[in-house]
């Protein structure tokens, strides 16, 4: 039964409690809520000191506000394996066990009272000697435990608002990065110069990670090129820079486990770079991100690096879109310019070939995709004469197509000077020469062809050497002349040769597109079996000779592209005029 | 799409850029420019108002982080002012602060320029 003192204190201590938790749970501040735990329990204790220990997430005990004591004991902290479950004094607790009591005892904080949540302990109220140096009597306990109850609900409360703010706080940081790559994804589609792509990388690198120190590497073939970087001392040598391609994920410098001969970290970090990250695409790494220290002067954490990640992966991708765009361009550039080539070189050849008396003659030029710079021509010469001409420019394209024209210019403008075939030559090799300055060459047989008398006169600089098929089946080749046209100025007379035509001999001119036209074996067709074909369709027409040996010239290259034009000119004496 | 404008006027011997619009990976060029000219004419003394500015994206903070550490090797400092509290949430979320003097509003920024020099 309880007296009437009793009821009337216990109505007290109720409303005492009430204005208590009223009070605590009416703030968040978790430095204002412990203020008023310590002074309102030092008031209850009759204590003049008190210290309020809680408890972090690492398990780890730290004191967080004190009354009545040196305000360096803030900040302190201690292990606590184990804490009292209720109300202990500091005298009752075994030192030997418990070396934390040595603590309190130090300080004088003889009472200690336990905090505990839901979860288990959250810390200690410690408080010094009572001034009435009584021990606490049951009731006052009972007391004491309720008020470090609502303590320590309200302490949870803000710790895990606490926690609320900083995973709201992550979070944000997350939708900041998302956002970050978001910007760069669309800005980076539309981008498709690498300089201006690589300087918004970097731009969003400093701002997002918040560093100063940078260097953007980028593969170039095999090796690596410096795009961007901002470094302590001397840009990094090559050798260096290729050791970080074998970096397979994020790390920092610190971290990184070296399985090169070299070790790669002491010149980083003398550049100030701490953190690499490596840019793949396929599998491949492309590209290197080195980055500095952190503005915040924290680690690289996991959530870092994930974001470098995606970022280089964004950043490679469009780089690598830049660069194919580019190659795109000059491929079409290229095909453009060969298509010049190719107008050029169809616009030189005769559309027609003259019509000699007694004289079947026919050519033909099947270029290959670069455009070679083959040449043939028929051109009068006076009332019984025609040159016929075949020749080979050296390289490929536009500059081989203009170079033949070039010759061609020459030799129509020389031919009527109608000096002999071997001062000609020399003419227009010294004219080539001058032109050309030696790093261009053509290889060039022509002839003067009398069709009354039916003689050739030629001059061989070089070039393959035609055949000629008796009708008798005995075989000649056009060998006489002298040296390549180009190369240098002519020092040697060319040697003119003459040969005597027949009824049904025949004269095939070609160049070495054709006997060294190459099957996807890398064999070529020969001259065997050129001049094996020409026996074999000697009898019939030129034009269908020549469209023969082209056929066979197809059935042995199989499909393989040819890298070389091929050109044929075949001329047939059919009667004598 | 986004619009970004920058005006700049000269106030006892700072210079002010006023920042108006969406600052992001876009428009980051702009104010590179305008940082970029600053330097080559020795204005080192730079305010930025941040009034009219409704976005900035980490892109648009890397040009800040690009240029500091030449402005301040010359003796002098970016410093920002008027940032809407969105904006600068951003600052504060990849920890700016630390870095850069943001102030209320622009006068307590230029003032901070003169009892030093």
């Amino acid at each position: 039964m309880a007296s009437p003192s009793s009821s009337y204190e216990s109505h007290f201590e109720h409303s005492a409690l009430f204005e208590f938790s009223t009070v605590i749970n009416s703030s968040l501040d978790l430095r204002f809520i412990l203020g008023h735990i310590l002074l309102t329990l030092m008031g209850k204790l009759l204590s003049s000191r008190g210290a309020a220990v809680l408890r972090h997430s690492d398990g780890s005990y730290h004191v967080e506000m004190v009354k009545g004591l040196p305000a360096d004991v803030v900040g302190r902290s201690l292990v606590m394996r184990s804490v009292p479950r209720g109300l202990q004094y500091t005298e009752r607790v075994n030192v030997g066990r418990q070396p934390w009591a040595k603590f309190f005892d130090d300080l004088g904080l003889e009472i200690l009272l336990p905090l505990r949540s839901g979860s288990g302990p959250i810390g200690v109220l410690a408080f010094g000697k009572r001034v009435t140096k009584t021990h606490l009597a049951a009731r006052e306990t009972t007391y004491l435990k309720s008020l470090a109850n609502i303590s320590a609900t309200a302490i949870d409360k803000c710790h895990t608002i606490e926690e609320l703010k900083l995973v709201n706080r992550r979070l944000d940081r997350k939708i900041q990065e998302l956002n970050t790559l978001f910007d760069l994804g669309r800005e980076f589609g539309a981008v498709l110069d690498p300089d201006k792509l690589v300087r918004l990388l970097v731009f969003s690198l400093m701002g997002q990670i918040g560093v100063h120190r940078y260097l953007i590497c980028l593969r170039d073939g095999i090796d690596m090129r410096i795009a961007a970087s901002r470094v302590d001392g001397a840009v990094p040598q090559a050798e260096l820079l290729t050791l970080l391609t074998k970096v397979k994920n994020p790390v920092t410098v610190q971290e990184m486990i070296v399985t090169t001969a070299k070790d790669p970290r002491p010149a980083l970090e003398s550049l100030g770079l701490h953190a690499i990250v490596p840019m793949e695409l396929q599998g491949q790494t492309r590209g290197v991100i080195l980055l500095g220290e952190k503005l915040n002067r924290e680690r690289f954490s996991a959530a870092d690096f994930e974001f470098l990640s995606a970022l280089g992966s964004l950043a490679i991708i469009s780089l690598e879109n830049a660069r194919l765009f580019k190659e795109a361009i000059e491929k079409q550039r290229m095909e453009d310019e060969l298509l010049i080539a190719r107008d050029i070189q169809k616009g030189l050849l005769p559309s027609e070939l003259p019509s000699l008396p007694g004289i079947d003659i026919a050519a033909a030029n099947f270029s290959s995709k670069q455009v070679g710079g083959d040449y043939y021509d028929v051109i009068p010469m006076d009332d019984h004469r025609y040159i016929i001409a075949i020749g080979d420019v050296s390289g490929k394209g536009t500059p081989a197509a203009l170079l033949m024209a070039n010759i061609q210019a020459t030799i129509r403008a020389l031919v009527p000077l109608k000096l002999p075939l071997g001062e000609l030559t020399a003419r227009v090799n010294d004219l080539m020469c001058q032109n050309t300055g030696g790093d261009k060459f053509v290889t060039f047989f022509w002839g003067a062809l009398d069709y009354q008398t039916l003689t050739l006169h030629y001059v061989n600089a070089g070039h393959n050497h035609p055949y000629v098929l008796r009708a008798d089946g005995s075989v000649e080749r056009l060998d006489k002349g002298g040296m390549i046209l180009g190369v240098m100025a002519t020092m040697i007379p060319y040697e003119e040769g003459e040969v005597m035509l027949c009824e049904g001999d025949i004269l095939v001119l070609f160049t070495d597109g054709v006997s060294e036209a190459m099957n996807s074996a890398s064999q070529e067709y020969g001259e065997e079996r050129l001049e094996a074909m020409i026996r074999k369709a000697g009898g019939w027409g030129a034009q269908a000779l020549i469209e023969v040996i082209h056929e066979d010239i197809q059935r042995h290259a199989a499909g393989a592209p040819q890298s070389d034009d091929i050109t044929m000119m075949v001329v047939r004496i059919v009667t004598r005029a | 799409m986004s619009e970004f404008k920058i005006a700049q006027r000269e106030q006892e011997s700072v210079h002010v850029l006023e920042l108006k619009g969406y600052l992001d990976a876009h428009t980051a060029p702009t104010l590179e420019e305008a940082f970029q000219s600053l330097l080559k004419n020795q204005r080192f003394n730079i305010v930025v108002n941040c009034k009219d500015l409704s976005y900035i994206s980490s892109a648009g903070l890397g040009v800040f982080m690009a240029y500091i550490e030449d402005v301040r090797k010359n003796k002098g400092d970016i410093k920002l002012s008027n940032m809407s509290p969105k904006v600068y949430n951003v600052f504060d979320l990849l920890g700016f602060p630390l870095l850069y003097e943001i102030t209320r509003d622009e006068q307590e920024a230029v003032k901070k320029f003169s009892p030093a020099k």
